[in-house]
């Protein structure tokens, strides 16, 4: 029983960063239409520079940590104002802009491994404590504070999204570009919105992921691929569902490994996306409207 | 010094110019952006070297080695049948993910992390390939029978139809033509020459491992085809050309060895984007990638 208790925690934890990874990467993908696969880059960023900050030239630990998703903020911005607006401009096709995220996803790793070196950095800012014992099953503090991190992101999210004036436009353009600007929505202005918050919430993933456990260059195209594993099983189209499916994603290889071996772990996420790219290319939660 | 290094970059440039041409061949011809070419690559190479490395005679391994790589490439889109643009090619990089991690995992197989090493040289009726200078002799005949048989391919009625499927597949198939049956067609003959590409590269290498086949060696791949041009099998053999010679270039930077890879990495993504923004359609394009 503590076992399986073990197994969901674990699922929980690392659905919560799959998920904040897979909700940024949903509402860019929702506004503006193609695969921002490159967001992988506002993860490994935002871990780097908390890294740099804090570990290399000593920054105060809780402004490190609060301005590195800001940092990456803008670098999602940098992406979509340098690579992604000029492309659409000479009215590049889907697949143009997907081989072009990928290709500054691959030019940031390494440029990282250029500046940084392959190997783990540590943060080193949290001494190792033990966990904690909740029903026969162990849980750190700093995976709690994952969990209810995320949470708290997700439901600010879901208040923007909903109460605030610029979210209900941003869901406007995400649902009908041209009726959006008829009612004189600006549509660049919230593609550029739509970047900043999803690299920012990449970016809370980031320096989560560089807490708990360290961060490598490789870090970004793992992650990247979870979240967007995620995204899929939920329903790529709207940003609550790829939450959904980023969880779905963690409990299925954690509860996956008790039955394989545990270097199958990225083998059934693997297959979990293929096989719901070829089956169920909607995801689970079909939010298409009838018609 | 420089003769042994020159024969060296020619062998790459023939491999590389079978698996080049190849993924052109779908691309162009069928418009599939095919992202789980890597993997294919690797299926190939990993057939060739573990029945080598068992006992069976290096010409059986590598036909063999294109027959699996063409039955996997057609298991590929006959499973992706359904999707079209970018849904398909990120179905495909959803393959060469399932591949890779196989390849990691299924350790009594393929060794797992630790990769294939030892692969023998290619021995042909008796004779042991060990020297360099006719391991590029025969990598050069293959290479340009493989070449020959893609453009007579290409050059065909049956070329003429893939085209048409590329531009219209709506129009062919109201004409009566079976245009999945097609895609299977394409897909069979560019999995056999990869396949074969695959297991001229692992003989020629001598050690393969899954990293081998993974997101930076598609980059480049990727990388050569856009450069060269969509459909053009001249812009493919061209930009390999140039693209290898710079990657081996770099090699001579005054630089650590350590780095070398990155920076390598890194100028195929910049000279990747710049192609991209500035002349999409590559050296020899004639269509959109769309």
């Amino acid at each position: 029983m503590s076992l399986i208790l073990q197994f969901a925690l674990n699922g929980l934890i690392a659905g919560s960063i799959y998920a904040l990874v897979a909700s940024g990467f949903s509402l860019i993908y929702n506004t503006n239409k193609f695969m921002h696969f490159a967001h992988g880059i506002s993860v490994v960023v935002s871990g780097y520079i908390l890294f740099s900050l804090f570990s290399l030239i000593n920054l105060n630990f809780y402004l490190s940590l609060f301005s590195a998703p800001i940092y990456a903020s803008f670098i999602g911005f940098l992406i979509f104002r340098v690579i992604y607006l000029p492309l659409q401009k000479r009215k590049a096709s889907n697949i143009i802009l997907l081989i072009a995220s990928i290709s500054t996803l691959i030019l940031f790793q390494n440029l990282i491994l250029l500046f940084f070196g392959a190997n783990v950095k540590d943060i080193g800012y949290l001494e190792i404590k033990q966990g904690i014992d909740f029903y026969g099953a162990t849980i750190t503090p700093m995976q709690i504070i994952i969990i209810l991190t995320s949470l708290v992101f997700f439901i600010f999210l879901y208040i923007f999204m909903n109460k605030t004036k610029l979210g209900r436009n941003m869901r406007a353009v995400s649902n009908n570009k041209e009726l959006a600007s008829v009612i004189g929505i600006n549509e660049r202005r919230i593609s550029d919105l739509s970047f900043f918050i999803g690299s920012f919430l990449g970016g809370v993933a980031g320096v989560l992921i560089a807490l708990e456990q360290n961060i490598t260059p490789n870090v970004g195209v793992f992650l990247i691929i979870k979240g967007f594993t995620g995204a899929v099983i939920g329903g790529i189209s709207s940003v609550p569902a790829s939450v959904l499916g980023s969880y779905i994603l963690g409990l299925v290889e954690n509860f996956g490994i008790a039955a394989l071996p545990s270097g199958y772990k990225d083998a059934i996420s693997f297959i979990l996306l293929f096989l719901f790219l070829l089956l169920k290319p909607e995801g689970l939660v079909s939010l298409r409207r009838k018609k | 010094m420089i003769l042994p290094y020159l024969t060296h970059i020619l062998i790459l440039i023939g491999i590389y110019t079978i698996l080049i041409v190849s993924l052109n061949l779908a691309l162009g011809y069928s418009g599939l952006l095919n992202l789980g070419h890597v993997a294919l690559w690797g299926i190939g190479a990993y057939t060739s070297a573990l029945l080598t490395i068992h006992g069976v005679p290096f010409i059986f391994s590598f036909i063999i080695a294109g027959i699996v790589t063409a039955l996997f490439g057609l298991l590929l889109v006959f499973a992706t049948r359904r999707l079209k643009g970018d849904y398909f090619a990120l179905a495909s990089l959803g393959f060469s993910f399932v591949v890779y991690s196989l390849l990691l995992n299924l350790t009594e197989l393929t060794r797992g992390p630790l990769g294939v090493a030892g692969i023998p040289k290619p021995s042909l009726f008796g004779l042991i390939i060990k020297n360099s200078n006719y391991y590029l002799i025969f990598v050069a005949i293959i290479s340009f029978a493989s070449i020959f048989l893609i453009n007579k391919i290409v050059k065909s009625g049956f070329g003429k139809l893939l085209e048409a499927m590329r531009d219209d597949e709506i129009g062919l198939r109201v004409l009566g033509k079976d245009t999945t049956k097609l895609k299977y067609k394409v897909m069979l003959v560019s999995g056999f020459f990869t396949g074969i590409s695959g297991s001229l590269f692992a003989h020629y290498i001598g050690f393969i491992d899954p990293n081998t086949f993974y997101i930076s060696e598609l980059i480049l791949l990727i990388t050569i085809v856009i450069i060269g041009g969509i459909a053009s099998i001249k812009g493919s053999i061209i930009a390999t050309f140039i693209i290898l010679s710079l990657s081996e270039l770099i090699r001579f930077l005054p630089v650590p060895s350590s780095i070398v890879g990155p920076i390598r990495q890194i100028t195929y993504v910049i000279v990747l984007l710049l192609i991209l923004m500035f002349k999409p359609r590559g050296l020899f394009g004639r269509v959109d990638l769309e």
